[in-house]
C-alpha cells in the first residue's frame, strides 16, 4: 500500500477535504468527507502546526523553513504549504521517500483547475466569521475536482 | 529537393504571424476570469441599483414620518443607527463573493431584474465585440476579405477570427439556411469548461441554469461585431441554448455544448 490517505486544510484552520483508504487491493474503498474524520483531522492538523512552528522558529538567515515530512514509526506525512494558507498533506508508508511533486501536481493542476477557476464554487470555505477558528465544516463537494483527485492518486493507492 | 517558391497567401500569412508575434500580449487565464467575471459584477451593479432604489423610497417614508411630530423618537433612533453603523461598517466595504452573486442571479425571481442583469452582460459584451472587430480588421490579418461584405462572410469571420481571439478556437460549427438564419455551434465552450457543482447528477439542471448567464457574453460580443460591420443590434436577433454533444467527440469536462441561433432580418 502506498497512500493511506490525503487532506486539505484551509487558512482558517479548517479541513475542507479528506479522503481516506481502507483497502489495499481497491482503490475506490474508503471514504471522502467523512464526518467520522473530524477528530482525526484535528489531530493531524495540530501535529503539523506544532511541528511547523518549531521549523520555523529553528531556520538560519531569511529563508523560510516549510516542513516537509514527518516520519513516524508506522507512516510517512508529506506536507505542502502554499502561500495562501493552504495545507495539502498527505499520508503514505516508507516506499516512496518524497510525495512533494505529487502535492504540487494536485494544488497546480487539480485544485487551481477545478476549485479556484469554478466560479460556481466557493473559494473560501468560511462562510462567516464563526467558522474561521477552526470551526468550519464546509468541504469540496465539487464534482471535477474529486474525479480528477481519484484519478491521479488511484494508481498510488495499491500495491 | 527542390525548394518551392512560397505562394503570395502563404508569404502574407507568414507576415501576419510575425506580426502577430510582435503584438502585445496579456495572460490568458487572466483575461478569461475577467471576462467571467463580468456576470458577477452585473449581478453587483444591479443589487447597488435596487438597494439605491429602496433606499430612496424608504427616506421619503423617513421624512414624513418626521413631518407628523414624532421628532424626538426619530433623533434617538437615528444615533443608534450611526452607532451600528459604525460598528458593523469595516474601513472599505468587501463585495459579495463571486459564487454567491451568481447564486443570487439564479434565485431572482423577478424577471425584469434578472433580464436588466442580462443585458447588463450583454451591453458589456457588445463594447467588447464592436472594438474586437475594429482590431481585427485592422491588424491586417489575410484571412478576412471583405470585398462582397455578405452575411455569410462575417458569420464565418465570427467563426474563426474572432472566436480564435477571444476563446483561442474556432467555433466547431456553423449552420445556415442562406435566408439570414444561423447555427454556431461551439461543443467545448471554453470559459465554463470547468464549473461544476457537486457530485450529484440531480443538480445537472441547477448548473445549467446558473451557467446560463455566462453564455450572454458571447452573445453580446457576436453582436457587437455585427453591428460594427454593418448589421445593427435591432435587427439581429441571437439566442443562446444548450446542445448535447456528439458522440463522436472526446468527452470534455462540461456535459453539454453551446448553440447560438442568430437571425438577421435585413429591413
Amino acid at each position: 500500500m502506498g497512500i493511506h490517505s490525503f487532506w486539505i486544510f484551509d487558512r482558517h484552520c479548517n479541513c475542507i477535504y479528506d479522503r481516506e483508504w481502507t483497502l489495499l487491493s481497491n482503490s475506490g474503498s474508503g471514504t471522502i468527507n467523512s464526518k467520522q474524520n473530524d477528530e482525526t483531522a484535528k489531530l493531524l492538523y495540530g501535529m503539523v502546526y506544532s511541528l511547523r512552528t518549531i521549523t520555523q522558529k529553528l531556520s538560519h538567515g531569511s529563508m523560510k523553513n516549510e516542513i516537509r515530512t514527518i516520519a513516524t514509526g508506522k507512516y510517512l506525512v508529506h506536507i505542502f504549504c502554499t502561500a495562501s494558507g493552504l495545507w495539502f498533506i498527505l499520508l503514505s508508508d516508507f516506499r516512496q521517500q518524497s510525495y512533494s511533486q505529487v502535492l504540487h501536481y494536485i494544488y497546480g493542476h487539480i485544485y487551481v483547475k477545478y476549485v479556484a477557476n469554478n466560479l460556481l464554487s466557493p473559494i473560501d470555505f468560511a462562510e462567516n466569521k464563526n467558522e474561521t477558528r477552526g470551526q468550519g465544516f464546509r468541504k469540496i463537494t465539487n464534482r471535477n475536482f474529486i474525479k480528477s483527485l481519484e484519478a491521479f492518486l488511484a494508481p498510488m493507492v495499491a500495491k | 529537393m527542390e525548394r518551392r517558391e512560397p505562394t503570395e497567401h502563404q508569404s502574407a500569412q507568414q507576415q501576419a504571424q510575425l506580426f502577430e508575434k510582435s503584438l502585445p500580449k496579456v495572460n490568458q487565464l487572466a483575461f478569461n476570469m475577467l471576462l467571467n467575471e463580468l456576470v458577477p459584477l452585473s449581478m453587483a451593479v444591479e443589487n447597488d441599483i435596487h438597494d439605491m432604489a429602496v433606499k430612496d423610497s424608504n427616506a421619503e417614508d423617513v421624512t414624513v414620518e418626521v413631518l407628523a411630530g414624532d421628532v424626538d423618537k426619530k433623533v434617538v433612533l437615528k444615533d443608534d443607527d450611526t452607532e451600528e453603523e459604525k460598528e458593523q461598517a469595516p474601513k472599505y466595504k468587501i463585495g459579495e463573493q463571486s459564487h454567491k452573486l451568481i447564486q443570487q442571479i439564479y434565485n431572482l425571481d423577478d424577471e425584469y431584474r434578472s433580464n436588466s442583469v442580462a443585458e447588463r452582460i450583454q451591453n458589456v459584451g457588445f463594447q467588447i465585440g464592436s472594438k474586437l472587430c475594429e482590431l481585427l480588421v485592422f491588424s491586417n490579418n489575410p484571412t478576412i476579405s471583405f470585398r462582397d461584405m455578405d452575411l455569410l462572410a462575417v458569420m464565418k469571420f465570427v467563426c474563426r477570427d474572432v472566436w480564435k481571439q477571444v476563446y483561442g478556437k474556432q467555433i466547431d460549427n456553423l449552420k445556415t439556411n442562406h435566408r439570414g438564419t444561423f447555427y454556431l455551434l461551439d461543443y467545448d465552450y471554453k470559459p465554463i469548461q470547468t464549473f461544476a457543482l457537486d457530485l450529484d447528477p440531480e443538480q445537472q439542471e441547477k448548473e445549467l441554469k446558473l451557467v446560463e448567464p455566462f453564455l450572454e457574453i458571447p452573445v453580446g460580443i457576436i453582436k457587437g461585431v455585427l453591428s460594427s460591420l454593418g448589421f445593427p443590434k435591432d435587427e439581429v436577433i441571437c439566442v443562446t441554448s444548450f446542445v448535447d454533444r456528439p458522440d463522436d467527440r472526446p468527452r470534455s469536462l462540461f456535459p453539454k455544448g453551446v448553440s447560438f441561433h442568430v437571425q438577421v432580418n435585413r429591413r
